[in-house]
């Protein structure tokens, strides 16, 4: 996220929308991402070569079964808490309530941490290894890109809660803004990892 | 512009850290980054198992090496203090941001983390310059080994390197060499803006680059790129431990371009001076907003397929395996899906370049300015859908050739429309013969051949025989370099003026432009020939019948060299010795021509506003 300085004394309004501009069309580069990865777990669902998709036991292995996907469908509602705690601290921003910008980037911080944490114990928790086959390839790509949205998310997180504990979103709240922009495509990308790992 | 600074100058010892960091700093903690990472994953990483189909230990530790030296250079160039400061709730300074934009910091500014958008721009000029002369190196070697039948100067295994990195360095280099230097440089003057949107991540962007050198340039010590510039898997997971820096560089890169296409866009769609309407707005930067944007949605899918080749080599996984259910087709389909786009993420900002220079030098309004943005609309929407004209061969959907056949074939009419543009603009003009002028000419001669051949390989009966064959070389060569590198040295030729304040050798420019355009010509013909004659690529020796045609090839290809040596001599030449160039050498009516030389800090003194299209050549009142 940009810290931009209005350097050329530029109306606050003008910055956020053209920073929010900014962080969209890197958007546009992750979703483009986020879809060509479940274009490669369809795709190689959809041609099961070999049977090795789940492949089945053999000598010294194990059948691969797949994760529960409850746990993705839990990752999104967290998420979903994210943006609507974030949410609450936008609108306390709006006016101008301190306490609830607060307490709202504060819980959102909090949740992200939590977010991060249970995506790895997910990925932890599963019964098979990265080399087990092809399903269990795509389980680790999605599982890990998604523990790295939700670093980003507590980079983020953590960063507005200790500007709003500073009184840095008094008057200048695009950050806030943005930040929604950013919760609302994790809700997203969760509900589309917990959708794929649904049709296993 | 009048800037009150109470910049204090502190001594060396007081100096705060965001101060002391420069390419020196990057280059000793990258090192450093990647010899302790190195020696943690050489002593704590466990030993293979049997039961990983493909993964080594080496890959694991060479790419935990690259990572290692990529967080220590980014962190020495010092890419992480704005983040850092920005969770910390210490927002840079007014201070601190102009010492960031380089104010008066003389020639220090080019070897640090330095946002004005004026250095980031000289900055990619000259490392593209370097990237170039690496890629060309490495071409004259493989012309040379060539250059009889037997081969036997390079090893084949090193020739095989030699290509591969030849290949991508030289892909990489197209992409950057018009939205790197003059995307920077001179774009935002253009729209009439101070700056770029994002000031700090246009450098990052830059610095992305340089950290990338690193990996592709190590690969040479560590087997080598074996698989050619498109590393299909699962050849490539098969490849020496060359194959990381492969993946290393592309990854990084790709993220390079990503935030590269966000601000570029970015500042073009907010920034523009008041009364740059759309119509109003150059087609040049049409042309470059069209290319960031196509790599913006293209470059994560390539991103995405050097993540699981780099998974399958180091973890084990099986993407690309099909002992483990995974799919060569898989990488061709995400790769291609990237590669073509990325044929017109190089051509569009060459050839809009080039339409930005016809009026000026014929003294004339661009012919249809709506045809020539509906000709790169068009380029941009067909490029997405004919990734599998590269795959006709490998029996992937058969069913699917013939649709694929014709969105290529498609693809060749908004093509015609930048044609048409150029033609109608030079047509019966009054020409001011300069080089950017002949490579007019020399683009559409060249961009012709390489259009014309490029549809016999997009009929799949025409592939069947000539796929894998030089003829394939000879035609992307004359669309990439032909075309694309034609313009990028018109671009250079034209705004040099602008970025150094001096005019580039008039003498040697014509000179070099003659040698390059005959011996490329040359050589590249020899190419189509023995290609139509079956001479395959990617190998380093060949049938007797061929000898001709290739001692023909390797000949020009000196005389390339030579010509392109005489252009690196009048560009050095001329930046230290130059006659002094005026405000406006070519009385150009956009408005990078109406600020002085050297550009003030934050290029305006006060911000423009824009009253009549940029094409107005003739008429009163613009």
């Amino acid at each position: 996220m940009s810290t931009q300085v209005n350097t050329h004394h530029e109306h606050p309004d003008v910055v956020g929308s053209r920073n929010k501009l900014g962080v969209v069309l890197i958007l546009v580069a992750d979703i483009a991402f986020a879809l060509s990865v479940l274009f490669v777990y369809f795709y190689l669902k959809q041609q099961d070569v070999g049977g090795m998709w789940l492949p089945r036991a053999s000598e010294g292995q194990a059948a691969t079964v797949p994760a529960n996907a409850m746990g993705a469908w839990y990752l999104t509602l967290l998420a979903g808490l994210g943006l609507l705690v974030n949410n609450y601290a936008l609108r306390g921003a709006r006016t101008k309530n301190p306490t609830q910008i607060n307490l709202g980037l504060g819980a959102g911080a909090l949740i992200s941490i939590v977010l991060f944490v249970y995506q790895i114990i997910q990925m932890r928790q599963v019964e098979f290894t990265v080399t087990w086959g092809a399903y269990a390839s795509c389980y680790f790509l999605i599982t890990g890109l998604s523990a790295l949205h939700f670093f980003i998310t507590a980079f983020i997180g953590i960063g507005n809660w200790n500007r709003g504990r500073l009184g840095l979103y008094s008057n200048d709240f695009w950050h806030i803004d943005i930040a929604n922009v950013w919760w609302i495509w994790m809700v997203v990308s969760s509900l589309l990892g917990a959708f794929a790992l649904s049709n296993s | 512009m009048t800037t009150v600074m109470n910049h204090k100058s502190p001594t060396a010892s007081h100096r705060p850290i965001m101060e002391r960091l420069n390419v020196v700093t990057a280059v000793v903690l990258g090192v450093a980054g990647a010899v302790i990472s190195y020696y943690l994953a050489q002593k704590f990483l466990p030993q293979n198992t049997e039961g990983s189909v493909m993964k080594t230990r080496h890959d694991q530790v060479v790419l935990i090496g690259m990572i290692g030296w990529f967080i220590g250079f980014m962190t020495g160039i010092g890419a992480l203090v704005g983040p850092f400061r920005w969770l910390m709730g210490k927002d840079l300074s007014h201070d601190e941001n102009m010492y960031l934009a380089g104010k008066d910091a003389g020639i220090a500014r080019y070897f640090r983390y330095t946002t004005d958008h004026k250095v980031v721009g000289i900055q990619y000029l000259v490392i593209t310059m370097v990237i170039f002369g690496v890629g060309g190196i490495l071409a004259m070697l493989i012309r040379t080994n060539l250059g009889n039948p037997e081969g036997g100067w390079l090893h084949p295994q090193a020739y095989n390197a030699v290509v591969g990195i030849h290949g991508i360095v030289m892909i990489v280099a197209t992409i950057i060499m018009i939205t790197g230097p003059f995307g920077n440089f001179i774009m935002p003057i253009m729209i009439g803006a101070r700056d770029m949107a994002f000031p700090r991540l246009n450098a990052l962007s830059f610095w992305l680059i340089v950290a990338a050198l690193a990996p592709i340039l190590s690969s040479f010590f560590l087997g080598g790129i074996t698989t050619g510039w498109s590393a299909y898997n699962p050849l490539a997971s098969q490849s020496p431990a060359g194959m990381d820096g492969y993946i290393m560089f592309i990854c990084i890169f790709a993220i390079s371009t990503m935030v590269a296409g966000a601000n570029i866009t970015t500042t073009v769609v907010r920034m523009r001076a008041k009364g740059m309407t759309w119509t109003r707005t150059p087609i040049f930067i049409y042309g470059t907003v069209a290319s960031v944007a196509l790599a913006l949605p293209a470059f994560p899918v390539f991103f995405l397929s050097q993540i699981m080749s780099g998974m399958d080599r180091a973890l084990g996984t099986t993407f690309y395996d099909t002992r483990g259910g995974g799919s060569g087709w898989l990488y061709e389909n995400l790769f291609w899906l990237m590669g073509h786009p990325e044929v017109y993420v190089i051509l569009i900002p060459a050839v809009a370049a080039l339409m930005e220079m016809a009026p000026v030098f014929t003294r004339r309004p661009l012919f249809s300015f709506k045809i020539a943005v509906m000709g790169i609309a068009g380029i941009c929407g067909l490029s997405i859908l004919v990734w599998a004209h590269h795959m006709y061969m490998t029996g992937w959907a058969p069913l699917l050739n013939a649709p694929f056949m014709l969105t290529t074939e498609l693809i060749s009419i908004p093509t015609g429309m930048l044609f048409l543009v150029l033609v109608g603009t030079v047509w019966r003009g009054r020409l001011w013969m300069t080089v950017p002028t002949a490579s007019i000419f020399a683009l559409l001669l060249n961009f012709m051949i390489g259009g014309i051949t490029g549809i016999y390989l997009s009929d799949v009966p025409a592939d069947a025989a000539l796929h894998g064959s030089m003829f394939v070389t000879a035609h992307f060569h004359y669309t990439l370099m032909g075309a694309g590198l034609t313009g990028a040295i018109a671009a250079l030729i034209f705004w040099f003026p602008k970025m150094t304040g001096r005019m580039i050798d008039k003498q040697l420019s014509w000179i070099s432009f003659w040698m390059v355009q005959i011996g490329f010509n040359v050589a590249f013909m020899g190419m189509f020939m023995v290609g139509l004659a079956g001479q395959p690529r990617r190998v380093e020796a060949y049938a007797e019948l061929f000898t001709r045609g290739n001692q023909i090839t390797t000949g020009a290809a000196f005389v390339i060299m030579a010509g392109m040596l005489v252009l690196l001599w009048a560009v050095v030449y001329s930046w230290r010795h130059g006659q002094k160039a005026p405000m406006n050498p070519w009385q150009s009516k956009t408005l990078e021509w109406s600020v002085p030389n050297p550009v003030p800090l934050e290029n305006f003194e006060t911000l423009p506003t824009v009253t009549s299209d940029p094409y107005g050549y003739g008429k009163a009142q613009s």
